[in-house]
């Protein structure tokens, strides 16, 4: 008797494990159980805006892990969305990760046409199609709105030989290999893009002869600290702390104008330094594509409400992003263009895929 | 002294009710999460971010680090009572843990596992408290040729987890080292065996390698024991405890094992899993009877076990003191702390000394808490082992299905984990360990990557594998560990000989 009562015991723990298991796996990520409708199947039904969207709650996605850029800026909006009561349905954030964004790119064709899917996504939603990794692009989605910038920076360690971008830029041209250029994303993304633009401005040719170095487990700031590369790019603010510290000394940055305060705002622009080119890392928030007229309507009145918050100025101040703010119209049209910049250098290096 | 000083108030802000019940509740939460097989700390942790936007920064860190603690102690229950790690830190467990239990000695493996932790835990909180500066800016000097060689040695351990069929480690080894150059390739962005499927753009997870081998392997392989009838269940149970001579055996390598632990762990990018298994391999080679190991030596579970709770701690460093994630779990600390508007990194002691010293001192307090939760709960699951195969085993693989979903979000991670739990039954029947396959997968990716970063930085030049201290250091350790064996061998079987020329 007493041996079945703790057998029962244990078989209770066991489902009680099994359950906590299920619901810690699902906060990680929301099941597709929805049917997958194809993406070219069907448009569906026309677009009856129910009185009361949203009613349930939204799924909000960073297509990478958790920490990163994706998922501290959905995360923020999801936060300041429900902190001002602007949205009030529960705005849980998914980290589907995977293929540069592209898993996740895969994902929302098979929610063609859902209202309660948002993505956000970077430079990368538009690399990943250029450089192969997948067919689908930024037209496979419905673009919201854009939020935020970032802007890239170029750095070097205390003891560098280099005291402004001119002197790198001028060692690249005499010897593409004389600097060995670190960043943190896979060759032909982000990070070596960002630079490749701006020695293209400067007058570097033989773009694919300079040697990039990818440190993909985020420990390029480690490797130039340490002098085992010459020269970091990345995003200004993954770094601050270093900077500020005098660890690491930002030669330039590709903002238009400078931005921050203190050390930060002391860093020179490209511009400034005679080289006429920018380079923004912008971030802004997806609908799957075909998401219907009265979601994006809905959206995008949220979203422009938002930007206007203190609480949101303030996640600007304290993250040191620049407001980019442009409406899904505004939006639409400079991906194209960016879409256009991003393609030529790619080209140049011969990575863009046929 | 200025450090204890600072100590002192931090531990004036740990102690306060409120943060000794996060660090409280973080810490169950972590050990539960643990246990579930690919649920790790980084899955724990990122669970926490939504409830951490309410908490103060302080209470916001020092939970998660309870979670941490937690996972690492936890990891490890399941190695020992079902031969499935919860994470990667937790494999090492595995080999000598497991048989333990199976030689009727869950109790004290449980117990041993518990109190490694513990020791390694604090240890490596005190060494931190000193050190944390010097050892963040000795571990600069670890450019790629330097971890490629760091991962050459960690791989040298594949001759000790061989079982003495050396030829078949090494087949394990290499089938491992191709596994990891699945994905798109970092230094070139050029995709490998991904045969156009996108979520193999990422790689193969070691994770759900690890549950594949482990989970389902055991899986498997039971159901044969089962059917025969063999499987033999324990009904009843001691006392949590270990006996003195377990205690006089494993306290040198606990406390041996606990710097490895600490100083891999503070490598950004090289992590517990590799501090435990070169913990493992140390101790192994340093044994008077090497051929206890993977039978149930007390001493193979002490080892890891207080190395990867030492290399938690470790991990912390690279990104309090220069705001650099080492590992998966701190890169989500790092985001949940600047989403509260804190930037770790060389100020973090200066502009904030509250929460880091906040923090350091937690990790004391977690740990104490931890030992105090586990002693008890392991009496609890110990009883897993009297549950008939046929209730535990389909939970086991239904617990593997969904932390496998956990960690990709993917239907093709099942395809991936049904074929590597039957290539891990496969080998197993074949006897080719499984362990340096894992191994393999875990540091294979990083190990190429700084073997071609490198040669990028050099020109090409092979030189500079051997350009600096470091790098010389890592090669004399790898040598001497491949060679050790042998010569050990040899000295023992001239021993032996003479032994039996003074008997005749």
């Amino acid at each position: 008797m007493k041996k079945r009562v703790l057998r029962n015991k244990l078989l209770t723990g066991v489902i009680f494990l099994l359950l906590v298991s299920m619901v810690l796996s699902g906060c990680g990520g929301q099941s597709g159980s929805q049917p997958a409708e194809p993406a070219s199947g069907q448009s569906s039904a026309p677009a009856e805006a129910p009185s009361n969207y949203p009613a349930r709650a939204m799924e909000f996605v960073a297509p990478a892990g958790a920490g990163g850029g994706w998922d501290l800026t959905i995360r923020t909006v999801g936060r300041i969305l429900q902190e001002t009561g602007i949205v009030e349905v529960p705005m849980p954030v998914t980290n589907r990760e995977g293929g540069g964004g592209g898993v996740n790119l895969a994902y929302m064709q098979e929610k063609a046409g859902s209202d309660d899917y948002i993505a956000v996504y970077s430079p990368p939603l538009l690399l990943i199609n250029l450089n192969g990794s997948t067919q689908l692009s930024y037209e496979n989605t419905t673009p919201l709105a854009r939020l935020i910038t970032d802007y890239q920076a170029f750095m070097v360690g205390q003891n560098s030989q280099y005291s402004n971008i001119h002197e790198v830029m001028e060692a690249l041209k005499a010897d593409p290999k004389s600097v060995k250029v670190a960043g943190t994303s896979a060759a032909g993304s982000m990070d070596h893009i960002a630079f490749l633009i701006i020695a293209k401005e400067a007058g570097v040719e033989n773009l694919s002869e300079i040697d990039y170095i990818a440190f993909q487990d985020g420990s390029s700031a480690s490797q130039l600290m340490g002098g085992h590369v010459d020269l970091l790019s990345t995003s200004l603010s993954q770094v601050s702390g270093l900077i500020e510290s005098g660890d690491l000394v930002v030669l330039a940055q590709t903002a238009p104008h400078r931005v921050g305060t203190g050390v930060m705002g002391e860093i020179p622009t490209c511009i400034e330094e005679g080289i006429n080119a920018t380079f923004e890392n912008w971030r802004g928030l997806f609908g799957p594509p075909e998401m219907p007229g009265y979601a994006v309507d809905y959206w995008s009145e949220v979203l422009a409400e938002m930007v206007t918050t203190d609480e949101w100025q303030a996640a600007l101040v304290s993250n040191g992003w620049d407001d980019a703010y442009l409406d899904a119209a505004g939006f639409k049209s400079f991906l194209e263009i960016a879409n256009e910049s991003y393609k030529m250098i790619l080209d140049e290096i011969g990575m863009l895929a046929e | 002294m200025e450090a204890l000083q600072h100590l002192i108030e931090g531990f004036g802000v740990a102690l306060t009710p409120a943060n000794l019940m996060w660090v409280t509740i973080g810490g169950l939460l972590g050990t539960i999460i643990g246990m579930l097989p690919g649920l790790g700390p980084a899955t724990g942790v990122a669970v926490l971010l939504p409830l951490t936007y309410t908490m103060g920064p302080t209470a916001a860190l020092i939970t998660m680090c309870g979670v941490y603690y937690g996972a690492m102690f936890g990891g490890s229950r399941s190695s020992i009572l079902i031969n499935t790690p919860g994470d990667g830190a937790a494999i090492a467990a595995t080999f000598d843990g497991y048989p333990m239990a199976q030689n009727g000695r869950a109790e004290a493996a449980l117990a041993m596992s518990a109190i490694a932790s513990f020791i390694g835990g604090i240890i490596a909180a005190i060494i931190m408290v000193f050190v944390a500066q010097p050892v963040a800016r000795f571990g600069l000097r670890f450019g790629p040729a330097e971890y490629f060689l760091l991962m050459v040695f960690a791989l040298s351990a594949t001759a000790s987890m061989s079982k003495g069929n050396l030829m078949k480690g090494f087949i394990s080894l290499l089938v491992g080292l191709m596994v990891a150059t699945v994905g798109i390739d970092a230094q070139s962005g050029v995709q490998r065996f991904t045969f156009g499927i996108m979520e193999l753009q990422g790689g193969i997870d070691f994770l759900v390698v690890i549950i594949a081998m482990y989970a389902l392997g055991e899986v498997f392989g039971t159901f044969q024991v089962i059917k025969e009838g063999k499987k033999k269940m324990q009904t009843k149970f001691g006392k949590i405890w270990i006996t003195k001579d377990d205690w006089k055996k494993s306290w040198k390598p606990i406390l041996r094992s606990t710097p490895i632990g600490f100083f891999v762990g503070a490598l950004p990018g090289a992590g517990a899993t590799m501090a435990s298994l070169m913990a493992y391999n140390n101790e192994k080679q340093l044994s008077k009877n090497p051929d206890n190991f993977g039978k149930g030596d007390i001493v193979g579970l002490a080892a890891p076990e207080a190395a990867n709770n030492a290399a938690s701690v470790g991990a912390l460093i690279p990104m309090m003191t220069l705001g650099i994630p080492g590992s998966g779990t701190t890169a989500v600390m790092m985001g949940a702390l600047l989403m509260l508007g804190l930037q770790p990194g060389p100020m973090l002691f200066q502009q904030h000394p509250e929460v880091a010293w906040g923090l350091i001192a937690s990790m004391f307090i977690g740990n104490i808490i931890l030992a105090v939760i586990n002693i008890p709960l392991a009496g609890v699951l110990v009883r897993l082992l009297a549950i008939p195969p046929r209730i535990l085993y389909p939970v086991v693989m239904a617990l593997a299905f969904v932390g496998t979903y956990a960690i990709a979000h993917t239907v093709i991670s099942f395809y991936i984990l049904v074929i590597f739990g039957l290539v891990g039954y496969f080998m197993h029947k074949a006897g080719i360990p499984t362990a340096p396959l894992i191994l393999a997968v875990i540091v294979g990716n990083k190990m190429e990557q700084s073997f071609r970063q490198a040669l990028t930085i050099s020109n090409g030049s092979p030189a500079i594998f051997f350009k600096s201290s470091v790098a010389m250091v890592l090669i004399a350790l790898t040598i001497l560990s491949l060679l050790y064996p042998v010569v050990q061998s040899k000295l023992r079987a001239r021993q032996m000989q003479k032994e039996s020329e003074v008997a005749s």
